[in-house]
């Protein structure tokens, strides 16, 4: 059966107002954004624990709310799963009782049949007879997904699923829950303010800023090209910079930054023509920044691209990898503070070129690898298809 | 003891225990709706139940009289119908206990209730329970302890009823006379030993309730 999920919601609160539109299909959708950008409100809305003031909600074909219509059907009737933020498991229930909750209509060999079969599926065996407290974080998290999907739910609504857990066991538990999520194979939105997290699970990514959508694509799409810099920046892009166009031409863009000048490839999905003189956001990710080496002569100027000359004033260990901070040879104000670039070197990298005591270095950018961002005006538009 | 104690123990432990049954039928879907739902006139409601709490229980009594007495707003087409009359009989002693502990289990038992987790509640609703449902599976069930504390109280407040019993129930022996009327009555006429004897008895069964209580609200944290 193939899903779909179509979602306009208006709604006022004191002080906030949510008004969003995205669509979903099969798998899971991220809605991804800052606490307080209405992310937990959407999920409410759809489960009709809150009453939109407007908008329209439909499920695989099925309305389930119409402000227009007066169609809102109560949560009972909605056959959504909801996993809450803490999971929300009763605590005066059993691991079985709790897994069985949402069986009742299905009589009582059927529900005990069906929960048998979740329990197994979850891998909790052995532990039918015990409360939540005395579960581990993993457990829990498996219980309140089995009391949700248990139902056998048209739509499975997941609340910072992670956010009780503490960061050691966050990680294991991210991927049980992707396992978890492809095997059923149920439709879930999934609302984090975690990308990485958005970005592990979500196979379309909804991105909420202060009750708006800001973009809504399939994940890679919006890793790579970020409808507008607000998405950029709240995605937690790095070198997010500011130029001046010089020349736009559908497959390339030449701009000056920092006295240089630019190449960068247009953005293939839509080519983006801005006059010359006008102001171009773009950014460039701190790996794909190439440290030419000394002991290689003249750079060749077909392989090496928006060449640049340009000094280490910082870095930071990360372990894996070094992150340095290049303050470029022109005069100025750098770009980002007390640095124009950041890059980012493996450690072996680091080691080789004896990074730490020769601090002088020559950059190269493949224009690929400088992604342009279009300008304020275009990304209010909100949702673009994906 | 004399017959005229023990009678007057009897009565006290059975209006008490009518009381506490009356209580929790009537307050605790009271409860329930001051701790969990927002309706016109809820602060009434809340001033209505509390008061017996806050007035003299003579106050309280007087009102029940109005309402209840033979020429009372209920009394009257009670008495027309069926020539019934509550006042004067133990139904009165047990109504005026009632009305006096009620608001030690609504006010013990809307806190429990309030106090549960609102997402638990929600989270049996997208299950497919309805709120009746959710209520008697999930709200009660988890503010339970909270509950029997409130229904201990009010059992207590009920052994000690005196203002509003006397005002509606009189002071008849073997009839309406419950211990804390017996006392009364025995300090009045001098007999100190039974005088004595009861106020040992009313304060015992109080302390084991008080205990009982504080088990159970420090269970119900």
């Amino acid at each position: 059966m193939s899903h779909r999920l179509d979602v306009r919601l208006v709604k006022r609160l004191p002080g906030f107002s949510l008004d969003v539109e995205w669509t979903a299909g099969e798998g899971v959708a991220a809605l991804f954004g800052p606490s307080g950008a209405g992310k937990t409100l959407t999920l409410q809305c759809l489960a009709g624990l809150l009453e939109p003031d407007a908008g329209r909600i439909v499920v695989d074909g099925r309305v389930l709310f119409d402000a227009e219509a007066g169609i809102d059907w109560p949560p009972q009737r909605r056959q959504i799963g909801y996993v809450f933020q803490g999971y929300a498991l009763f605590p005066h229930l059993s691991v079985a009782e709790n897994i069985g909750f949402g069986l009742r209509d299905r009589g009582r060999a059927e529900g005990r049949r069906r929960t048998a079969e979740v329990i197994a599926r979850m891998g909790l065996e052995g532990l039918e007879a015990r409360r939540p407290h005395e579960l581990s974080g993993g457990q829990r998290q498996r219980v309140a997904l089995g009391r949700a999907l248990a139902p056998d739910p048209a739509l499975l609504l997941l609340d910072e699923p992670l956010s009780a857990l503490d960061a050691t066991l966050r990680q294991s538990l991210r991927d049980d829950l992707r396992r978890i999520l492809a095997e059923w194979g149920t439709a879930a939105v999934l609302v984090t303010h975690d990308f990485t997290e958005a970005y592990r699970l979500g196979d379309r990514i909804v991105v909420y800023e202060n009750g708006r959508v800001i973009q809504a694509a399939p994940r890679a799409e919006l890793l790579w090209q970020p409808a507008s810099e607000r998405v950029a920046g709240i995605v937690g892009i790095r070198n997010v910079l500011r130029g001046t166009v010089l020349k736009a031409m559908p497959d390339r863009i030449q701009f000056r930054w920092r006295e240089q000048l630019l190449e960068a490839v247009n953005s293939p999905t839509r080519s983006y023509l801005p006059p010359p003189e006008s102001p171009l956001a773009f950014f460039i990710r701190p790996e794909y920044v190439r440290l030419i080496r000394k002991d290689r002569g003249t750079p060749d100027p077909d392989h090496h691209m928006n060449l640049m000359q340009g000094r280490v004033v910082g870095e930071a260990d990360f372990g894996t990898t070094w992150t340095l901070y290049i303050k470029l040879d022109v005069p100025g104000t750098p770009a980002q503070g007390h640095y124009d670039l950041e890059i980012e070197v493996p450690r072996l990298v680091y080691e080789i070129l004896d990074i730490e005591h020769d601090r002088q270095w020559q950059l190269s950018i493949h224009r690929g690898s400088i992604h342009v961002l279009p300008s304020s005006p275009l990304s209010a538009a909100g949702e673009r298809a994906g | 003891m004399s017959p005229q104690a023990l009678s007057a123990l009897w009565l006290s432990l059975k209006v008490s225990m009518v009381a506490t049954a009356l209580v929790a039928l009537v307050g605790i879907p009271i409860a329930y709706l001051l701790a969990r739902r927002r309706f016109w006139g809820h602060a009434v409601v809340d001033t209505l139940v509390t008061l017996p709490l806050i007035l003299p229980p003579t106050v309280t009594g007087y009102y029940l009289i109005v309402l209840l007495g033979r020429r009372g707003i209920l009394g009257a087409p009670l008495y027309a119908a069926t020539g019934f009359t509550v006042a004067f009989t133990w139904y009165a002693a047990a109504i005026a206990a009632t009305v006096m502990a009620l608001p030690l289990l609504v006010r013990t038992a809307a806190a429990a209730i309030a106090s549960v987790d609102r997402e638990l509640e929600k989270a049996a609703f997208t299950l497919g329970r309805s709120e009746w449902r959710t209520a008697l599976e999930v709200t009660l069930p988890l503010a339970r302890n909270g509950i029997l504390a409130g229904l201990v109280l009010a059992f207590a407040r009920a052994l000690g009823e005196f203002g509003a019993t006397l005002m509606l129930a009189g002071n008849i022996p073997g009839k309406t006379q419950t211990v804390p009327l017996s006392i009364y009555t025995a300090v009045q006429t001098g007999e100190s030993h039974e005088a004595l004897l009861l106020v040992g008895l009313l304060t015992g069964l109080s302390c084991a309730v008080v205990v009982a209580a504080g088990r159970l609200g420090a269970r119900a944290q």
